[in-house]
């Protein structure tokens, strides 16, 4: 039996044919500092998960807007790291920082976010935590300088495959967009195991504006992500892939990487 | 439900009955059970004779015994005898010919318990993904095969069964899915319910201690006490050696002696202090003693069962046929628990090697897997002969033994008991998916 998905074939293709769509459309500038469907479970208590995600665009936002820094050409580094507190709940920060020719390397903000999960033992079909993120970002990145999301996640792991939902909202709690109330941005994503090592999968990730006034299509954030998780120990997460914007109010390209490691402060024991 | 009726019929038979049976020595009810567990939990299982452990089967070496089974549940059901010498039609296992019982059916198993020790009996079906089905489920007793001549001595016997309940598939850290449980308990109760276990100041307790895990290796200690490891598996070893702790494999028995000589309240308990915490201990408390238990934490796990061998050369023995068994998982995405091999092959795929009667045999485990396997063959018994990094070695009479991770372990036996024979890792998730093969006779 052939245990090879003929991704790469495909992937290619689909990249082509959004790029074709997307080229023609203005792009709408947009955090993307971290970005990652998150999964159910939590950093396990005595323990801390550090992540570097590095995204880069190569072909997003040209123009300032409302004294918005373009995002063409940005590079974003943020850090991340993640505190386990409890085997159910978990709380992570964020550092924000972009590079760009004429800017240089700038602090862009930084985000708290606890987290809490359904207990193993209450025995649910299906992985469910409930994630909150309230944070800052200065105004030459993001018009909106305070912000809160809340994010429910459920996840299922099903053999081979791996389908995650994020149905988030969003609320500005300082800027122009603070009159507009709560926003709805959705991510997902399904993976698939070719190996024990190596995953490959889509993520999807959206911003449709106002929760019952949702933005037209064309100027709603929508990104596809074609990504692989490579599994090589439990004490790393490696994460890469590729997205394309398809509307006016998306980066039409970024290129994003993930790297995390696992760290353990628990004393060794045997009989632990 | 313990019945005791006297008949003995002399041949081993299994017979599936539509009626009423007729009377017999045992009869075991398989039905749904609700077990507290502790106070205010309860676990919803499958128990023989509504009660967790079944009832200690007392049977006598080479005197035929007949035992009913009646089936209650919903599902097919079989009962393996786990230890005996017994023919194939009746020993317990499907793969080798003995019937299921149907749900709501009946069954009679006709045969001659032999040899003598500590044995046990379990039922012997798939469960797949359903940790609420097979050995997952109360479903486990005790089975004592007393010698014709010389009882054993001692002023008290306490069988001890230690199991896990309430499992889910998790995550692990080796890339799959593997049952956690939420309840550890010693003879179906958590640490500090139920009555504890009463001694008297002075005595030698004999301990038949089982290990009726679906997955999981145990680590038992008595605070303050030391057990003189005198059999495993319900057979002697040679050199009785006195140890801190006992280390039981799913499936594996340890007969110990304990003399009762420091008087109080103690924890005898699982060593890993999460498995303790999820309810795995037992209260020994002396006569007239009231204190609060106490329990000795140990900080390292110990055991060896090379210690128990025989320190005398090697005689010369037949020349035995090597047959290597490599154990290897394969990868079946990270929602799935691991399928399994033997020699690449996965049950009912694997190979069925013909064994020849009156030849001994060397079955060489080579475990290339990152998991343990507790690998046990039916109707027969095994000799250990080599251990990772130890040379040969000899004595040590088991049907189980735990083959580590990466290591490779030697044991022999002699063919003398015709018909089809199973071999698996008594693992339930593992001989779910495909950690099994059947040896054949010539």
């Amino acid at each position: 039996m052939r245990d090879v998905f003929p991704w790469p074939l495909w992937w290619i293709v689909a990249l082509l044919a959004l790029d074709a769509i997307c080229g023609a459309l203005p792009a709408r500038a947009q955090g993307n500092y971290e970005i990652q469907v998150y999964g159910a479970d939590t950093v396990e208590p005595k323990s801390t998960m550090v992540e570097l995600h590095s995204n880069f665009t190569p072909e997003g936002q040209k123009y300032e807007i409302d004294g918005v820094y373009p995002t063409n050409h940005q590079e974003h580094e943020t850090i991340e790291i993640t505190q386990g507190l409890t085997s159910w709940s978990e709380v992570g920060f964020y550092i924000f920082t972009s590079e760009q020719n004429g800017h240089g390397v700038q602090w862009v903000g930084d985000h708290i976010r606890p987290r809490v999960r359904v207990p193993d033992s209450w025995h649910w079909p299906v992985g469910v935590s409930l994630s909150t993120e309230i944070g800052y970002q200065r105004a030459v990145y993001s018009r909106d300088t305070w912000t809160w999301e809340i994010r429910p996640i459920v996840d299922k792991y099903l053999g081979r495959w791996y389908l995650a939902v994020n149905p988030a909202l969003e609320r500005t709690w300082h800027g122009p967009d603070v009159a507009q109330g709560v926003g709805f941005s959705p991510g997902a994503k399904v993976g698939y195991d070719f190996t024990k090592q190596i995953s490959g999968g889509v993520e999807y990730y959206a911003d449709y504006g106002r929760l019952g006034a949702f933005d037209s299509l064309h100027m709603q954030q929508q990104q596809i992500f074609f990504v692989t998780d490579l599994n090589v120990s439990p004490k790393w997460e490696i994460n890469f892939g590729v997205g394309v914007g398809p509307t006016a109010g998306t980066d039409h390209l970024i290129v994003k990487g993930i790297i995390g490691r696992h760290f353990s402060w628990k004393k060794p024991s045997p009989v632990q | 439900m313990l019945k005791l009726s006297g008949m003995a019929v002399a041949s081993a038979a299994l017979a599936t009955l539509a009626q009423q049976p007729a009377p017999a020595d045992y009869t075991i009810d398989i039905a749904a059970y609700a077990l507290e567990v502790a106070p205010r939990r309860t676990v919803k299982t499958i128990a023989y004779n509504r009660q967790v452990p079944g009832p200690l089967l007392r049977l006598k070496e080479g005197q035929p015994v007949t035992i009913n089974v009646i089936n209650q549940t919903g599902n097919s059901e079989v009962v393996h005898w786990h230890g005996l010498f017994l023919p194939s039609a009746v020993d317990g296992a499907t793969e080798e010919g003995t019937p299921l019982i149907p749900g709501g059916g009946r069954a009679r198993y006709t045969f001659t318990p032999r040899p003598a020790g500590f044995r046990w009996y379990h039922t012997h079906t798939f469960a797949g993904k359903d940790l609420h089905k097979s050995q997952y489920t109360g479903q486990h007793g005790f089975l004592l095969i007393e010698p014709r001549d010389n009882p054993a001595q001692h002023d008290q016997e306490i069988f001890l069964a230690l199991h896990d309940w309430d499992g889910d598939l998790l995550a692990n850290s080796d890339g799959s899915m593997d049952p956690v449980y939420a309840v550890s308990t010693i003879n179906g109760r958590t640490l500090g319910f139920g009555e504890p276990l009463r001694v008297k100041s002075g005595e030698q307790v004999r301990f038949e201690i089982l290990n009726s895990s679906p997955t999981e290796v145990h680590w038992l200690a008595l605070a303050g006490h030391r057990f003189k490891v005198i059999a495993l598996d319900g057979n002697q070893v040679p050199q009785p050696q006195t140890v801190p702790m006992l280390r039981l494999a799913p499936a594996e028995r340890v007969t110990a002696l304990v003399e009762m000589n420091r008087p109080g309240v103690w924890v005898m308990g699982e060593v890993r202090k999460h498995i303790m915490a999820a309810g795995m201990g037992i209260v020994v408390e002396y006569a007239g003693s009231s204190e609060k238990p106490r329990w000795d934490q140990p900080n390292q796990l110990l055991w060896d069962y090379l210690k128990l061998a025989a320190t005398d050369p090697i005689s010369q023995q037949a020349d035995a046929i090597t047959i290597p068994l490599v154990f290897e998982s394969k990868f079946a995405g990270h929602g799935a628990m691991d399928h399994w091999t033997i020699n690449g092959k996965s049950y009912p795929e694997t190979n069925s090697p013909i064994l020849t009667a009156g030849q001994r045999y060397r079955l060489s485990f080579i475990n290339r897997s990152t998991n343990n396997h507790p690998v046990h063959l039916h109707r027969h018994s095994f000799e250990l002969r080599r251990m990772p990094g130890h040379p040969e070695t000899h004595g040590i009479v088991k049907d189980t033994v735990l083959v580590d991770a990466g290591t490779e372990v030697d044991v022999e036996f002699t063919a003398n008991n015709p018909g089809p024979t199973l071999f698996h890792c008594h693992q339930q998730n593992h001989m779910d998916a495909g950690f099994m093969m059947l040896f054949q006779y010539a």
